[in-house]
């Protein structure tokens, strides 16, 4: 029986494929869009960045205007991108976006280059509000490109408590109807808030402790995902979640009845950010291409694009008034900390802690 | 004589050249990786990012702590589970489908096939839209009148069995029916001439003789589903904790890559004693399609 052993061997084949899928897959963006351009203006643009960050129209009008062609490459979490960075040596790519707290490691292992601000015009239109942060104090390296903070949203039809902020999410009428997000210095940090801690203490008492109050949230949790939390809570499988603000303006968009809790312990803000690598093949198309982001229209495409917070204070009056509301800082937003990298003690204790939960909530 | 041996010996050589570019695969894509793995899971973490050369047996230590030791415990328990399953369905199934008319069975592969040729992380999905709240399980069930309200079917131990029986029952499902299919099906009816019920005859030869396709089929099934964590996390809600999931967990997040090694390190070695311990106490040596 040769055939189906042949056939078992391809079904294996295929299973093990979908271990490889999910991983970043290179794809070109848009094609000779650039008429009449020369080959001297032309060239290529190797953006490395998560999907979904550009929308298309924005991307084909770069290289509308200048004749350089974007070689859209993308990573499924900033470890991936450092690792794939550092395989590179600060090579193969122009303009890399991520997090903040990764952006701190890539400039420390000399990946980024610093900088010419000289060559971008549009260098003032940034909002300092997200400058001068812990990942590059002197702003040498980075022009942020969105902000986010964690938020409790909730379905009032759905839950029969009021939420004001983290501490509520232990009420027991909550049971199993509870969604949050899968990063653990984010959830672990939230119980921190509740005893009135920082994020980043390395006290490895404190996180044991807060380990231990994690524990009893357990029974409210149904699901912890990182990826479209919003359509859980669209769909209504759970009513309340911690999620991130892009999920929150895709939840509000789809759900107006929704309401977005900026919880009262302290607010978590992330800031994604974008650097030229230290051996970018094409750094004058990268300067093009971040300067014709930093655009007051173009920027506020993007964001109205993405859902994260617009970090281009000249591009927020061209943000349409059916998004302001998500997409520029509330007003009565409290105080703001910056989840920063720890020793890796902590780190350890962090992600100890962490499994408890996750297997607790299985039980 | 001598240059008979000669002759041989060229010709030995030459076929020794025909494989060589295998061994040298295998040693560079196999063997390579899992040497790198073992010397990197002996190594310290650098405090932020990546590995000092620094030999430690703190990796191993690590995996010594309780909450790590049960996700080993859930690993083999799942995988246990979801073999069973799929066993009980699995061999019913490959049985009959044998025993099928040549055209109805090669229509029956061919369902069996079909689905293969969409990525599985789709049909996962699938799987979402039928157990998610308010989702077509629901909407049947509730137009029946035999629920009321929405059904929390996903996120929960359930889906994830689910979702593993249906990616892995097709290697059970094949490797039984390739044994029932060669069986000289002659000897049932000497069984059944010389007296024996039907159960009987089945008992004491169809299933002797089919014994090593539903065996193959156990181990096809599950080594894979001790490593098939995304199931777990995508139908369970990341909530059932597997040793595959933690290790993404170290590599991903963490990074804590002396970890994630020693953790596969451990696994593959648990793995291929569960193996070594089957084969022993089923005595088979020579299973069916594999090995």
């Amino acid at each position: 029986m040769k055939k189906v052993l042949a056939l078992i061997l391809s079904l294996s084949l295929a299973l093990g494929m979908l271990a490889g899928c999910g991983g970043g897959s290179a794809s070109s963006g848009s094609g000779d869009a650039g008429s009449g351009s020369s080959a001297a203006q032309g060239g290529q643009l190797n953006l490395f960045t998560w999907q979904g960050m550009f929308p298309q129209e924005v991307l084909d009008g770069f290289t509308a205007e200048t004749g350089i062609e974007v070689n859209y490459a993308n990573f499924d979490t900033d470890e991936n991108m450092l690792a794939k960075l550092e395989t590179a040596q600060g090579g193969d790519y122009d303009v890399i976006i991520a997090d903040d707290y990764i952006i701190q490691t890539v400039i420390a292992e000399g990946l980024a280059q610093k900088l010419d601000t000289s060559k971008l015009s549009g260098w003032g239109n940034i909002n300092p509000v997200y400058q001068g942060q812990f990942y590059d104090p002197a702003d040498e390296y980075t022009v942020p490109y969105g902000a986010g903070v964690q938020t409790i949203v909730y379905n009032p039809a759905a839950v029969n408590v009021e939420i004001n902020g983290y501490a509520d999410l232990w009420d027991s009428s909550l049971a199993d109807n509870l969604g949050i997000i899968a990063n653990y210095r984010v959830i672990n940090g939230m119980v921190l808030k509740t005893m009135g801690e920082s994020y980043n203490t390395e006290d490895t008492a404190l996180i044991e402790e807060a380990g231990q109050r994690l524990l009893e949230l357990a029974p409210n949790i149904r699901l912890i995902k990182d990826d479209n939390l919003q359509d859980d809570i669209i769909s209504g499988e759970v009513g309340a979640a911690v999620m991130y603000t892009s999920q929150v303006t895709m939840a509000m968009m789809a759900n107006p009845e929704l309401e977005v809790v900026f919880p009262e312990e302290g607010i978590g803000l992330g800031i994604m950010a974008m650097f030229i690598p230290s051996q970018a093949p094409n750094a004058d198309a990268a300067y093009q291409f971040i300067d014709y982001i930093l655009r007051p229209e173009i920027s506020a495409q993007c964001f109205e694009y993405m859902g994260y917070y617009c970090t281009n204070l000249a591009a927020e009056e061209h943000i349409s008034e059916e998004y302001r509301s998500f997409l520029t800082l509330p007003d009565h937003f409290g105080e703001t900390e910056m989840i920063q990298p720890i020793s890796a003690e902590a780190e350890e204790v962090h992600n100890r802690v962490w499994t408890e939960f996750r297997s607790a909530c299985g039980q | 004589m001598s240059r008979r041996s000669a002759a041989a010996r060229r010709k030995n050589g030459v076929s020794w050249l025909m494989v060589a570019p295998l061994y040298l695969f295998t040693l560079l894509f196999v063997l390579g990786p899992m040497v790198y793995m073992l010397v990197l899971s002996f190594l310290q973490r650098a405090e932020v990012w990546g590995v000092t050369n620094q030999f430690t047996l703190a990796n191993y230590q690590n995996i010594l702590t309780p909450i790590y030791l049960q996700t080993f415990v859930e690993s083999f328990k799942l995988a246990f589970t979801s073999t069973a399953l799929i066993a009980l369905i699995g061999y019913p199934f490959g049985y009959f489908m044998a025993r099928l008319p040549g055209k109805w069975k090669r229509f029956a592969m061919l369902g069996l096939m079909i689905p293969f040729w969409t990525s599985s992380l789709i049909r996962l999905y699938g799987w979402i839209i039928i157990l998610r709240s308010n989702g077509v399980l629901d909407k049947v069930l509730m137009g029946l009148g035999l629920t009321d309200s929405p059904l929390k079917l996903l996120y929960t131990y359930p889906a994830v069995l689910t979702g593993m029986v249906y990616a892995l029952l097709p290697f059970m499902i094949l490797s039984v029916y390739s044994s029932a299919e060669k069986m000289d099906w002659s000897l049932v009816e000497a069984a059944r001439d010389l007296g024996a019920s039907a159960p009987k005859a089945f008992f004491t030869v169809t299933f002797k003789l089919t014994l090593p396709g539903l065996l193959s089929g156990v181990i096809l099934t599950f080594i894979p589903s001790m490593g098939l964590f995304f199931i777990a996390d995508i139908l369970g809600g990341n909530k059932v904790v597997l040793v595959g999931s933690l290790i993404q967990d170290q590599l991903n997040r963490a990074h804590n890559w002396p970890f994630a090694a020693a953790l596969s390190v451990v696994l593959m070695i648990l793995t291929s004693l569960m193996i070594r311990l089957y084969r022993r106490i089923t005595h088979v040596k020579d299973l069916e399609g594999v090995l």
